[in-house]
């Protein structure tokens, strides 16, 4: 059997990749709707948050560019699963009609067959805002620019965006066992939204409910955190970049149990 | 190594769950744990060698799915042991997957919004073949078929004939040991059946490549396969030449007759116990009869009488 490693994965991805967005610029008129589309989506967005936090100068000791730093944070931090992960919203109807088999019939990962399938460059236009933002409300704050500070930024965005693909991971994974498993993934993605606000607004079971069993407080919370209050950083915060990577892995583990123990009923 | 595909009691069931009717039932079934137990492939034995081209036949819902997706590693069997080029495919999946090539009917494995000539190339990297080994693939397609009309369209622009031809050349490009077809040329126009049945037998014959074929369609039989196995709910019931077959009731005959009012009667005939002329004039008796055609049995009617009565 001939190896596949890492270097194959990506070498196949960046082809895929190529082709995929040759092909999605040929669909002109739909390339440019849905290029306004996220522009319009992001900007609204933002409109709401700038109105909300003018009228709140404060929430919880958190002021308004360090919201807006959260805010850019967990935009930036949304942009892998849009980008990368866009095809678990397709899982469903796809394991329904039984097409999804046509991806067990490759020698390669099932799970890197089926997302390589899609990329989204909607999430990129995001990834721009999130970037100004963040770049915006970092010079506001004015925190100095290290490159031990970058390295944690990078380190840390990197692992809030395992906590969201886990997530979507997960949620999508359900349709191999339940029928209307669109809800499972609405509420996930709604959730998300949660993960803009400091979650030490959240009190009681619902802050235990979002840091342990639907762990969105990751996507952005405590991982900003090391970047926003250095002298004060939790513990949940510095060991998030070890959650994130066992979250993701248990997500992908039941994504692939969920292939493993469908029945593909139906020819 | 002579075997291409080796089952032994191969079974595989299915859990599902005991439906009631009615409201009532349907609350009933939420906290339900009533199931019962669906066998779809029963105590299968087969043998399928290196460079054959087998008819895997059955009616709809026989297992025939099923038992393909156990032999290409997506399915494990509930019991019993199979072996795909010397290999257990459910164990060794990725690696089952490098020697087979599989086709399901109407449903496209290609990219859809890609040009076909893009999608062998990025099969040929998906699959490690070796530049020189791609180039005379290529070259045996244009060889056997007219491929350059359809190379430079995209998928979702095909018509299903093309798009059926572009999944079969697909399926062969890393040259495969076996390929599956599940029924290649259903809805497809008489002219394009005979060019995919061309195909398929170009290929086998210049790669030696095992072709197990599934189908409705016993003109694909009849152009392609030496031996058929059918199975009936779940169990192999036939499996043996294709002329055995005919052999088997090679006592039957098609008596057709031509009425005074044109019209064709057509009845099948076991010469054994009936006698055909005793037929004829008992039919003469009630109308005048204009024309008689006495026909061998075509395949259509034995797998037909196999599924009706089975074979004893």
């Amino acid at each position: 059997m001939r190896k596949r490693g890492l270097k194959f994965y990506m070498s196949i991805y960046r082809k895929i990749l190529i082709q995929d967005l040759k092909s999605k610029m040929s669909y002109r008129a739909d390339f440019i709707i849905s290029t306004i589309g996220m522009i319009m989506t992001n900007l609204s967005g933002f409109v709401t948050f700038m109105i909300l936090f003018h009228n709140f100068p404060t929430i919880n000791g958190w002021d308004y560019y360090h919201m807006l730093f959260l805010y850019g944070f967990s935009l930036v931090a949304l942009t892998p699963v849009q980008c990368f992960f866009d095809n678990n919203w397709n899982l469903r109807f796809m394991v329904q009609s039984g097409d999804f088999i046509k991806y067990c019939f490759r020698p390669v990962n099932v799970f890197f067959y089926f997302m390589s399938e899609v990329f989204d460059v909607k999430g990129l236009g995001q990834l721009a805002f999130g970037i100004g933002t963040i770049v915006y409300a970092w010079i506001k704050i004015g925190i100095p620019v290290t490159p031990l500070v970058i390295l944690k930024l990078i380190v840390f965005l990197f692992t809030a965006s395992l906590f969201m693909i886990a997530l979507m991971n997960f949620a999508a994974a359900t349709c191999f066992w339940i029928k209307n498993s669109g809800y499972v993934m609405v509420i996930m993605f709604r959730f998300k939204d949660f993960a803009k606000y400091p979650s030490s607004i959240f009190e009681g079971i619902f802050k235990v409910i979002f840091t342990f069993l639907i762990p969105i407080a990751f996507i952005a919370y405590y991982p900003s955190l090391v970047i926003l209050s250095p002298d004060n950083v939790p513990v949940l915060s510095w060991i998030s970049p070890l959650f994130g990577l066992i979250f993701f892995y248990l997500s992908y583990k039941f994504w692939m149990l969920g292939v493993r123990k469908y029945d593909f009923t139906g020819s | 190594m002579e075997e291409a595909v080796v089952m032994k009691n191969v079974c595989k069931d299915f859990k599902v769950l005991n439906r009631h009717e009615g409201l009532k039932g349907s609350i009933k079934d939420l906290f339900s744990r009533d199931y019962k137990t669906v066998s779809a492939v029963k105590d299968v034995t087969m043998t399928v060698n290196r460079g054959e081209i087998i008819g895997y036949l059955g009616p709809n819902g026989a297992g025939k799915s099923t038992t393909i997706k156990i032999m290409t590693g997506v399915l494990e069997p509930t019991s019993g042991e199979i072996l795909v080029n010397g290999k257990v495919p459910y164990k060794n999946r990725t690696e089952n997957c490098e020697n087979i090539g599989v086709v399901f009917g109407q449903r496209s494995q290609l990219w859809w919004s890609l040009p076909l000539i893009e999608s062998f190339k990025l099969l040929k990297d998906l699959y490690m073949v070796p530049e020189k080994e791609y180039d005379d693939m290529i070259a045996l397609y244009r060889s056997l078929v007219d491929i350059e009309p359809i190379l430079h369209k995209p998928v979702r622009q095909m018509s299903l004939g093309q798009r059926t031809l572009s999944d079969i050349l697909a399926a062969f490009l890393h040259n495969p040991a076996i390929v599956f077809l599940d029924e290649p040329t259903i809805g497809l126009d008489v002219s394009m059946k005979s060019k995919i049945r061309e195909l398929i037998l170009g290929l086998n014959k210049e790669k030696n490549t095992t072709v197990i074929l599934t189908t409705h369609d016993m003109g694909d039989v009849d152009a392609l396969c030496k031996r058929i196995v059918i199975i009936d709910k779940g169990m192999k019931i036939y499996d043996n030449d294709i002329d055995h077959l005919k052999n088997y009731f090679g006592s039957y005959r098609t008596l057709k007759l031509k009425l005074a009012d044109d019209t064709w009667e057509e009845m099948l005939i076991d010469e054994k116990t009936t006698d055909v002329m005793d037929v004829i004039m008992e039919k003469q008796k009630e109308k005048k009869i204009k024309d008689v055609k006495i026909l061998e049995i075509s395949t259509e009617e034995v797998i037909r009488k196999i599924y009706e009565g089975g074979t004893k």
